[in-house]
């Protein structure tokens, strides 16, 4: 079997392998869980050898007709724009997993669906064809639901209704627009590389149309003002490793899919352009605005991560070379930073029971781990220098600025806001008296210290030597800054 | 062999210093048990310095002659500007090097027995290690930068260290007083580098020295004014002489290798480094010459009238640094350095067994002398320090504080009115100033769309949407269920095919 085929088998080999396993044994089935996600972490990290970043196009691919009279098939590839992806999905999975160990509740199904979910978002990034891809797009529904619905918090069902309820509206349009690509192109075949060069000769009125459905489908996902809804009830009320994996992963399905969409109508994507700045202005400013007003933790999260998708969707807007290095490594850096967040904020809750920032205060002295790491990520989210949100936020802004100029002044105005936010929260969190009855809480232990040294770790590598990282990107996100510096804007 | 380890010579009592505070930061060298392992570390590290500088000694002697220039690597570059990491081995730095070497290490093993059992034994070693780091920097650099580097560091050190008693109100103020007068010659020191990289576009000895014989002569004196500064604040001379005076708060070893013997040479090595540019400025030597003079003046007459060994000394010293800008204003540049060499070496003996003198002397203390008590405004002077202190408050602090209380109320009256007072503990979501009640309106604006538009008629309401179709379907359902409506659609059906 090819390697990607393996990585997309390995997570829901191990689900299988859960779901045959007696139930009570919850140390057997974390182990399990544990080992399939290992498993997949470096398989994905394999794929670093074998991959050329020197070449733009899709590498490792595998091909197999699914469906001839459909024109569908199975087909698996990266490129350097999907390899991170994957990268980032198999680490905080990992992560998710290394943080469930507090779900004590029916813990067999937990973690055979969340190793299902792995697996269908491993799909997602890899699929190269659009069927294969809504398949797994949908796939990774599931899961989510039955993750949110039957271990969150008290609001749970609402939240999990809502949150597929919005996604399954946003996927209708996004169905409608490949099947309209699909018969506008006539090439019988799914696959992206026929659809692909199809699409680049269709008429501008028709590009548009199709980028409007996949904008919506993909902007629920983001998520795209004012498609947020699902975003923070959802984000507060998953169980805190869930959190993780929709504020770390699930959210970039939707700008990845927009960056393929992109690639995919050239023409319309400039015609979209002020459109998508303004979107991206909006998310940034407003989601920071909202997040500046929770005193709920995760809620203030959940928003700042609306404005710093905000940043990516800035990047892609920017349709340059710089403007995209900006938004995948921000995808990236968000990735880690909300996944390090949740984590951190999750454990606390943990052990406190309580999201209100006004319950908490210098926790420095009784927790100093929790302080550090939590500084730190929240350093992170403003972008400060050395650490990978600077780098992606450096990229981004230079990219806009290359295309619009000083327009790109909003976005400085919504790194202020964040600043604002995370500066606030730290001082709420760590200065004060020490209250009597936060004395008792327990620092991180030996596992969730890991767990949050490898986040910080990743953070502050990208930080500081970004170029790894941006060469393994390098020639995908230059093969698409050329197409539209062809296009002429 | 002895060259490649060049870098180690200061390199090693800085990671002396970095490994001691990591040690005390995770716990693992506090208390008297620490003490020893502290100690043990300091000295390997200050003992491999001397080493090794003693081995490229032995080795120049045989070849004959000194290694010179050495580079070592580059550190940064920046357009066409390169620093470069490099040391300066010629007969003046190795001899230099060499004395600092040997001297930090004997105070180093003079302290171990000194400090024990005080409280923040392992500070002091700390900073003691960092500064014979930075003095083997000062005077081993291949490069004005580097020995910037060093110059700062061991201006850190002497603060850490004057600051000593933390718990002190005097030794604290003595501290600052010594820093800020110190960073006016570092200020000068940045202005002279500023220079050197604008005009020659490096800053390695060699081409520095080169290059001011191409200068006019106000671009050399101005380089050569800039350095001089410098080197008079760290030596303190006139007019920066009195805060040496205030520095000897610090334990006594700590004085001894400061302001005895090594860091208040540091001014008179850089001068001598400098001397081809001096050269070319020989309109300074007159005024090298009367700074000199008057600092011999001062530490002498104020060294009649001191009643403790301590301050007598450091007076006697600041006599001595400026007979040796005497000689340098002079041109008599070799001599300068044999003062340097056989002065530190004598000054810090005289300093390390001053705690002990009472012991050692027989004679009591001489008395002030004769004429000089009958010089009674002379005498004044000399105990009052001739009002340096105040002259300079005058000229700089007060204006400086008045200006201070200005802009403070400016900032009161209108800053924070504006951009708002940040108090730590206020409500979530509220600002303060103009700025964050525009943002604090603004968020509410945002928040009500959010609350009413995106939660309640978006999610919510979309749920409640769903289950009013739903219910709505339902009750289409029931009715459809009824069988004569079902028997009426099937009649209807019947009637449309026919």
């Amino acid at each position: 079997m090819d390697s990607l085929t393996l990585l997309l088998l390995s997570p829901f080999a191990g689900a299988i392998l859960i779901a045959l396993l007696p139930g009570d044994n919850r140390v057997l089935l974390r182990g399990v869980a544990i080992a399939a996600s290992v498993i997949a972490l470096l398989l994905s990290w394999m794929l670093l050898l074998s991959f050329d970043s020197g070449s733009a196009a899709i590498q490792l691919d595998v091909g197999v007709d699914w469906n001839r009279r459909l024109g569908t098939s199975f087909a698996l590839g990266v490129d350097g724009i999907s390899l991170p992806m994957v990268l980032l999905a198999t680490l905080l999975s990992l992560i998710a997993v290394l943080a469930s160990a507090s779900i004590t509740e029916n813990a067999k199904g937990y973690y055979a669906l969340l190793l299902t979910l792995e697996s269908a978002m491993l799909g997602v990034f890899m699929a190269q064809d659009w069927v294969l891809f809504y398949v797994f797009w949908e796939l990774t529904l599931i899961p989510l639901f039955f993750l949110i619905n039957g271990w969150g918090g008290s609001g749970r069902q609402g939240a999990a209704l809502n949150f597929v309820l919005y996604t399954m509206g946003g996927s209708v349009f996004m169905l409608l627009a490949l099947l309209l690509v699909f018969d506008e192109v006539g090439s019988h075949s799914f696959a992206f590389a026929d659809i692909l060069a199809g699409a680049h000769g269709l008429p501008a009125e028709t590009q548009l149309l199709i980028f409007l459905g996949f904008l919506i489908g993909f902007g629920v996902k983001m998520p795209l003002f004012p498609l947020h809804g699902w975003l923070p009830l959802a984000h507060v009320e998953a169980p805190s490793p869930v959190s993780i994996l929709l504020s770390g992963v699930l959210l970039k399905m939707g700008s990845y899919g927009l960056l393929r969409a992109t690639a995919m109508l050239p023409e319309a994507a400039m015609a979209m352009q002020g459109v998508l700045l303004a979107l991206a202005l909006i998310a940034i400013i407003y989601g920071g605005m909202l997040a500046w007003r929770q005193s709920d933790l995760k809620r203030m999260v959940a928003y700042s991560s609306v404005s710093h998708m905000g940043v990516v969707l800035l990047g892609i807007a920017a349709l340059n070379v710089h403007g995209i290095t900006g938004a995948v490594m921000q995808m990236v850096a968000h990735g880690l930073v909300a996944a390090a967040l949740f984590l951190l904020i999750g454990l606390l809750y943990e052990r406190t029971h309580t999201r209100d920032i006004n319950d908490y205060s210098s926790l420095v002295r009784i927790t100093p781990r929790f302080a550090f790491f939590t500084s730190l990520a929240f350093v992170a989210a403003i972008g400060m220098p050395g650490t990978a949100g600077f780098v992606a936020e450096l990229h981004a802004l230079i990219g806009g600025f290359e295309r619009w100029g000083w327009l790109v002044i909003g976005v400085s105005l919504g790194v202020l806001i964040s600043a604002a936010y995370a500066v606030r929260t730290l001082t709420r969190l760590f200065t004060g008296p020490v209250r009597q009855e936060m004395r008792g809480i327990r620092d991180l232990e030996r596992g969730e210290l890991m767990a949050a040294s490898v986040l910080s770790l990743g953070i502050l590598l990208l930080g500081f030597a970004p170029a790894p990282a941006l060469q393994l990107m390098g020639a995908s996100v230059a093969q698409l800054g050329h197409l539209f510096a062809g296009i002429g804007g | 062999m002895p060259l490649k380890l060049i870098p180690l010579i200061p390199l090693l009592p800085l990671l002396a210093a970095l490994w001691i505070a990591i040690g005390y930061a995770f716990g693992g060298n506090r208390g008297e048990v620490g003490e020893r392992q502290t100690s043990h570390l300091a000295l390997f590290a200050s003992g491999m310095s001397l080493l090794i500088i003693l081995a490229v000694d032995v080795m120049a002697l045989v070849d004959g002659t000194a290694p010179g220039q050495l580079l070592v690597g580059e550190w940064l570059a920046v357009g066409s500007f390169v620093l470069n990491i490099s040391f300066t081995l010629d007969t003046l730095g190795l001899a230099m090097t060499t004395l600092v070497a040997l001297i930090a290490f004997l105070t180093l093993r003079f302290s171990v027995n000194y400090m024990h059992r005080e409280a923040g034994f392992q500070r002091f070693f700390m900073v003691m290690s960092l500064f014979s780091g930075a003095m083997l920097l000062i005077v081993s650099a291949g490069n004005a930068a580097l020995m910037f580097i060093g110059w700062e560091l061991a201006g850190v050190s002497s603060y850490l260290l004057i600051a000593y008693l933390f718990d002190r109100p005097t030794a604290t103020a003595s501290a600052t007083r010594a820093f800020i007068t110190n960073r006016v010659g570092d200020a000068a020191f940045i202005l002279a580098l500023f220079l050197t990289i604008t005009w020659f576009g490096g800053v390695e000895w060699p081409d520095l020295l080169q290059g001011v014989t191409r200068l006019d002569g106000l671009g050399a004196g101005l380089l050569a004014g800039a350095f001089l500064i410098a080197a008079l604040a760290k030596s303190a001379q006139f007019p920066f002489a009195p805060w040496i005076g205030r520095a000897l708060e610090g334990p006594t070893p700590s004085s001894a290798i400061f302001y005895g013997s090594l860091m208040v040479h540091a001014g008179v090595y850089l001068l001598l480094r400098l001397a081809p540019l001096l050269e070319q400025v020989p309109a300074l030597s007159p005024l090298i010459i009367i700074i000199g003079l008057l600092s011999t003046l001062y530490g002498w007459l104020g060294a009649q009238v001191q009643s403790d060994v301590k301050s007598s000394l450091i007076f006697a010293t600041t006599a001595q640094v400026g007979l040796m800008f005497i000689t340098i204003g002079l041109g008599w540049y070799e001599v300068a350095a044999l003062h340097l060499m056989a002065h530190a070496s004598w000054r810090a003996l005289q300093f390390l067994s001053a705690p002990s003198i009472l012991v050692q002397s027989e004679k009591p203390p001489r008395a002030v002398a004769a004429w000089l008590r009958r010089q009674r405004w002379l005498y004044h002077a000399s105990l009052q320090r001739f009002w340096l202190d105040d002259v300079s408050d005058a000229l700089l602090l007060r204006p400086t504080e008045s200006l201070a209380r200005e802009v403070e109320h400016f900032d009161s009256a209108v800053v924070n009115r504006v951009v708002g007072h940040v108090q730590s503990h206020s409500e979530i979501g509220t600002g303060r100033g103009v700025a964050g009640r525009a943002m604090e309106w603004l968020a509410i604006r945002l928040e009500w769309l959010e609350e009413n538009l995106i939660l309640r008629s978006g999610g919510e309401g979309l749920i409640g949407l769903i289950s009013r179709i739903g219910s709505q379907a339902q009750a289409i359902e029931k009715l459809l269920e009824r069988p004569r409506y079902l028997w009426l659609m099937i009649m209807a059906t019947l009637v449309v095919i026919i």
